[in-house]
Parts: C-alpha cells; structure tokens; sequence
C-alpha cells in the first residue's frame, strides 16, 4: 500500500512540465497571466494606443470590432502581423465581442458620440476598459459613466496620457511639494478656435448615398447620436465640430488639459462653482472659471503652443511661489524661482506607453489606474459646464453637492442629451 | 548644388459646407409659439423639425409639447422629439411619454421606455411592468432597465421576482437594473432596502459580474465612514 506522500509524488512527477515545453521562455509571460484585450472602433488615434499593447508581453490583443469592414480588416492585419498568427478575430456587433469570456478589458476608441454607452455596456459584460477622450457627451454621460465603473467594480483608464508624462508629472510634483506656494490658479490651453471653435455647427451636410451595409453599417456608426443623412465626410473623421457628435474645441481640448489641472490639484473629485465664457467664437476665447476655495481654472486658446514654446496639450500651475508650464514639447518654463528645480524629462512619446503600461499593469493588480473614472467624470462635467457656459454667452454658477447650475434654468436643460434608440446609458 | 525643391505637401481638401437649406440659422432663436408652428407646418423639411425639437428642449417651450408628442412615432425624427421632451420640467411629458407606450412599437417605443427611465417616472411602473415581459426582448430589456431607474422599493421587488425565473442576456439586464435601482434607494436614504437588495445580488446564482458589483457595494457601504453606528 502507497503511502499518501508517494501518492503525492506519483502524481505530481508528471505535472511539473519545463515552461520551454510550454512554449514560455524565460522571462515571458505565462499565456494564463497575459491581460487579454479587445477592440472596438479603432482608428487613427486607436491605432496609436494599440500600437504600444502590442509591445507589451503581458498582454494579447486578440479581438476587433468595427462598423467599417476597412478598419477590421486593417486593424486584424495589423496584429496579427505583429503576433505572427491569425488569431485577432473580427466583429461588427460590440456584443459578440463583449460576450467572449476570455476577453478581459476593452480598448475603445471610437467616435465621442459612443465612448460612454460603450463603456458602460463594457462594464456591464464584466471588462475593463481603457477609453479614449472625450469620454462623454453630456454632463449626465459623465456622472453615469463614474457611476457605473463603481457599480461594477470595474477598472477604466481615459486615455489622458500626460497623466503619465514625466514633465507633467514634475510640474505637479513641485506643486504638491510646496515649491510652487499656494495654489492661486490653474490654465488648461484649448486648442485655436481655428481648428474647433468653442460652439460646433448645429447644421447638417447634404446627404449621400449609402455604401452597401458590408461596407459601412451607418446606421450603428450613428449609434446614440439622433439620425442624420449618410454624409462620408463624417465616417472620415469630420464628425468633429458637428454638435451632435461633438463638444468642440473646450470639451475635444478640455479634456486633454483641464484633466491635467485636475490631477495636478488634487481636484479629482470636484469642480468649479463658476464658469465665465469670454471672447467669440472665431477667437479667441476663454472660459474663466473658479473653484469653492477660489483657486481659478482658464481654460484659454490665445496660449496654444504659443510663447512659451511648451507645445501642444500645455497647461499651466500658479503658486504664490513661483509658476511652472509645460506641454508635448517636454519642455517646461518656470518662473526664476523654480528653474533650479527643474530637470531632464523623457520625450512626450512616452507618455502613451507609460499610460497604456498603467492600464494592463492595473488589469493585472486590480489597482485603480490614475485616470480612472471618477476622475473622468469630474474634469468632464468641468468642460461641459464650461461649454454649456459658453453656449449660453452668460456667466453660469454651478452646485456642486447638487449637480446644476443655480442661474439658468436653459443650462439645467443641456446637462443630457437624449439617446437615440435603441441605446441608453 | 542647388537645393532641390521640394514637393509641397498636397493641400488637404476643404471640407464640405453644409447647404442652406440645412443650417439652422434663425431656428436657433424662436420662442416656443414659433417652434409650435414650425413643428406642425407638413412643409417643414426633417432638417427644421430636428432643429426645432433640439431648440425647444433646452428652451423649456412646455407648449410645444402636444406637436413634439407627435414626432415621437417618427423613424428619423424619434430621438429629437425625445431631446424636446425629455428635459422639460412639466409633468404633461411624462403623460405623454406614458401615453405613447401603449402607441409605439420596436425601436421607438424602446427609445420612449429610455426617456421614461431618464425621468424616473414611478407613475409608468405598472405598464413597464407589463413590457418587461415583451416578446420582443430589446423592448423588455429597456424596461427592466427603467423599472430599475425608477428605483422605489415596488421595483427591487418587481426586480427580485422576476430574476429567478430569467436566464442569460434577461438575467443579466434584470441584475444590472436591480443594481441600479439599490443606487437608487441608497441615494433616497433607503439604506436598509438597498443593502437588503445587494444582499440578494449576492446569491450565487446572479450573474458575476452583479454580482461582484453587489458585493463590494456592500463592503463599500459596511466600511463607510458614513454609514449609520449606533450610539455609544
């Protein structure tokens, strides 16, 4: 009769399998710990994040889905080249892909007009998801999508990358340290009213035919966004600077830097009390804003990679100290004060890898990354309410504790907008 | 050596400008009688009626009401009657929005149950209840969810039965709206009722992901610094 430990032995002698045998190399991965991801609605933008998952040996991209057979076909021809396989399948139903199991978290870089219902629909299917912003389309957007990702105890990561560039993070760093004094004020540089002005155009392109359903499925391209003739210019990316997909330049730039402000602040969880629209709407313009203990928040074209050489996406943190400013040039201007403190950061590039890297690293820990959504939903209302301002052409105050403006019973109204159907957050 | 010249980069083509007849122009500033006339008027193209809808919402023109009622059965125009109606502070929408519950079918009545949640209209209860056992199951899964939006303790029970008796995408959509609806009484104040329902969240048999979700709002709520303590 065996005893219970040469049982043991027996039976264990032949599960312990060299990792070569399983194809894992030393130092790789194991297949069962990779973070496994999807797509949906993958474009320019999207490609660039898919790009950096693709790098990483901790995560398989297995699945796309898109309305436009083009962009299936690109995308899986994309990965599975870089895979050296024919694994990433493709879909055009969200669903089908949200319902695989093995899928874990979503990247989801569609237009604006789907981030949020996708989101949701992806936490409610029990993934994680890394969105690109804008994340919303209205305040209401906003609040359910926070909402939502604790209601599930799902993780979300916006795709706010300079949360994870090292020259923002420096410029923050000397702010929290006290070398910048109090905080007085915070400037989020929107991009030249040239591009997207503040107001989007309310108006509609001459309709077209539509391509065959194989090619372009319109009908979901619309999704929750109210219906309006096939026009291709909007497929190809000028659904920017349409209202009804679009909250023009405060919210498309807002939501790059007034996050930033945020995060720099310590302001992750709240917003301004005040929003002041100035200037037109061919530029340039400002929104003035200020919060419950007075810090103010600029939101402000007229410094877009402007004199102070800093680049795109800047923004800007006053102290009674010293002030520091910094864009995706890397570089950042200080004030005297401040210069000694200052030293080499990496090149802006980095900023998405290292941000992407949080994600699947948070996927793997259960950690919450930094732009979480909760964040997002806070410097999102920011720029709604800042565009809801601007809309109005009127100085707004806003409640915070009970999330509506106190002034204007208009700008209450443009806290949602109605789905079309069937969608719904 | 001479510099060799370059090609200058082609020039981007200019986008395409929207047509007269589709900008919004003045519509952007009538006051409700206006959009009233402009709503009703069978010459009125879909492009003035969409802008018509959207101004009138965020107007407030509760006298519009009667002539957005009328769109809600329109296949292109649907989602704009519900942007007039569904902000208006009056309680003549969600009469018509129930109203047209009983009209409207597939799509546009699903869009019609989604605006219902939106105003979390507990009069509505009774035919969501009814819906909730479409054949068709898009208008059956939106009206779990607004049972859930509307989030009283006559929807955690509604929710509650009917789960044990649903199976997969309906079992999932009931729990979602169940988790809901605990948010809902939470922020009512009615604490006891929202734990009770994420206890039941908790069972074994509601799909993972509420599951989870019922969970942790337990241990999030358990472990408040607010949550109520007894007097010491």
């Amino acid at each position: 009769m065996s005893t219970r430990r040469q049982v043991l032995k027996q039976s264990l002698a032949p599960m312990i399998v060299p990792s070569l045998v399983l194809g894992q190399r030393s130092g790789q991965t194991a297949p069962s710990d990779k973070v496994v991801m999807g797509g949906i609605g993958i474009g320019s933008r999207g490609a660039h994040d898919l790009s950096k998952i693709l790098k990483f040996s901790d995560a398989r991209f297995l699945a796309i889905c898109d309305v436009r057979n083009e962009r299936r076909e690109t995308i899986k021809s994309t990965v599975d080249q870089a895979y050296g396989n024919r694994d990433c399948k493709m879909y055009s139903d969200q669903y089908e892909l949200l319902a695989r199991p093995d899928i874990d978290a979503v990247l989801i870089a569609t237009g604006d007009r789907w981030h949020t219902p996708l989101s949701i629909i992806a936490a409610q299917h029990g993934k994680d998801v890394y969105c690109e912003k804008p994340c919303s389309m209205s305040i209401e957007e906003s609040w359910a999508l926070g909402r939502a990702f604790q209601r599930y105890n799902r993780l979300y990561q916006a795709g706010c990358q300079r949360r994870n560039g090292a020259n923002f993070k420096l410029c923050r760093e000397l702010l929290q340290s006290g070398a910048l004094g109090t905080l007085t004020a915070l400037y989020a540089n929107v991009g030249p009213s040239v591009n997207w002005p503040p107001l989007p155009s309310r108006d509609w392109l001459e309709g077209q035919e539509l391509p065959p359903a194989g090619v372009l499925d319109w009908d979901r391209w619309l999704g929750p966004a109210p219906w309006r003739p096939y026009h291709p210019t909007y497929v190809q990316g000028g659904w920017r600077n349409y209202y009804d997909f679009h909250g023009g330049g405060i919210l498309e730039w807002g939501s790059h830097t007034v996050d930033l402000c945020h995060w720099a602040a310590g302001l992750d969880d709240t917003q301004p009390v005040e929003y002041e629209p100035v200037g037109g709407n061919t530029g340039p313009y400002s929104v003035e804003c200020r919060y419950a203990n007075g810090v103010r928040l600029v939101m402000r074209d007229n410094a877009w990679d402007g004199a102070l050489d800093t680049g795109s996406c800047s923004f800007r943190i006053e102290g009674d100290k010293g002030w520091v400013e910094t864009g995706d040039k890397t570089r950042i201007a200080a004030s005297e004060s401040i210069k000694p403190l200052l030293r080499p950061t990496e090149p802006a590039p980095v900023a998405l890898e290292n941000h992407m890297r949080e994600f699947i690293t948070c996927v793997r820990t259960r950690q919450t990354p930094s732009a979480n959504a909760a964040a997002a939903a806070n410097s999102h209302v920011t720029c709604h309410a800042a565009f809801i301002a601007f809309q109005r052409g009127k100085k707004l105050t806003w409640s915070v504790e009970n999330r509506e403006f106190t002034n204007d019973d208009i700008a209450n109204r443009m806290r949602s907008r109605a789905l079309r159907e069937p969608w719904r957050i | 050596m001479a510099q060799q010249p370059t090609n200058p980069a082609p020039a981007r083509p200019k986008p395409p400008v929207p047509p007269e007849h589709m900008k919004e122009g003045a519509i952007a500033k009538l006051a409700g009688p206006a959009l009233v006339q402009l709503l009703n008027d069978p010459t009125a193209s879909e492009f003035q009626k969409a802008k018509a809808c959207q101004r009138a919402g965020e107007l407030g023109a509760v006298e519009a009401i009667p002539a957005l009622a009328r769109l809600l059965g329109d296949e292109k125009l649907g989602s704009y009657a519900r942007y007039g109606l569904e902000p208006l502070f009056s309680p003549a929408v969600d009469e018509t929005l129930r109203g047209a519950l009983g009209k409207l079918k597939g799509n546009l009545l699903i869009g019609v149950i989604g605006s219902i949640s939106k105003r979390r209209d507990a009069l509505a209860l009774a035919p969501l209840t009814k819906l909730m056992q479409d054949p068709n199951t898009g208008i059956a899964e939106a009206a779990v969810a607004a049972v859930g939006s509307i989030g009283s303790a006559e929807s955690a029970r509604l929710l509650q039965s009917a789960l044990p008796k649903a199976t997969g995408r309906m079992q999932m959509q009931l729990a979602d709206a169940a988790l809901v609806c605990a948010e809902q009484l939470l922020a009512a104040g009615k604490r006891d009722q929202a734990l009770e329902l994420y206890a039941f969240l908790s069972g074994p048999k509601i799909p993972r992901a509420a599951r989870l979700g019922a969970m942790s709002a337990i241990v999030r709520e358990e472990t408040s610094t607010k949550r109520p303590r007894p007097a010491i």
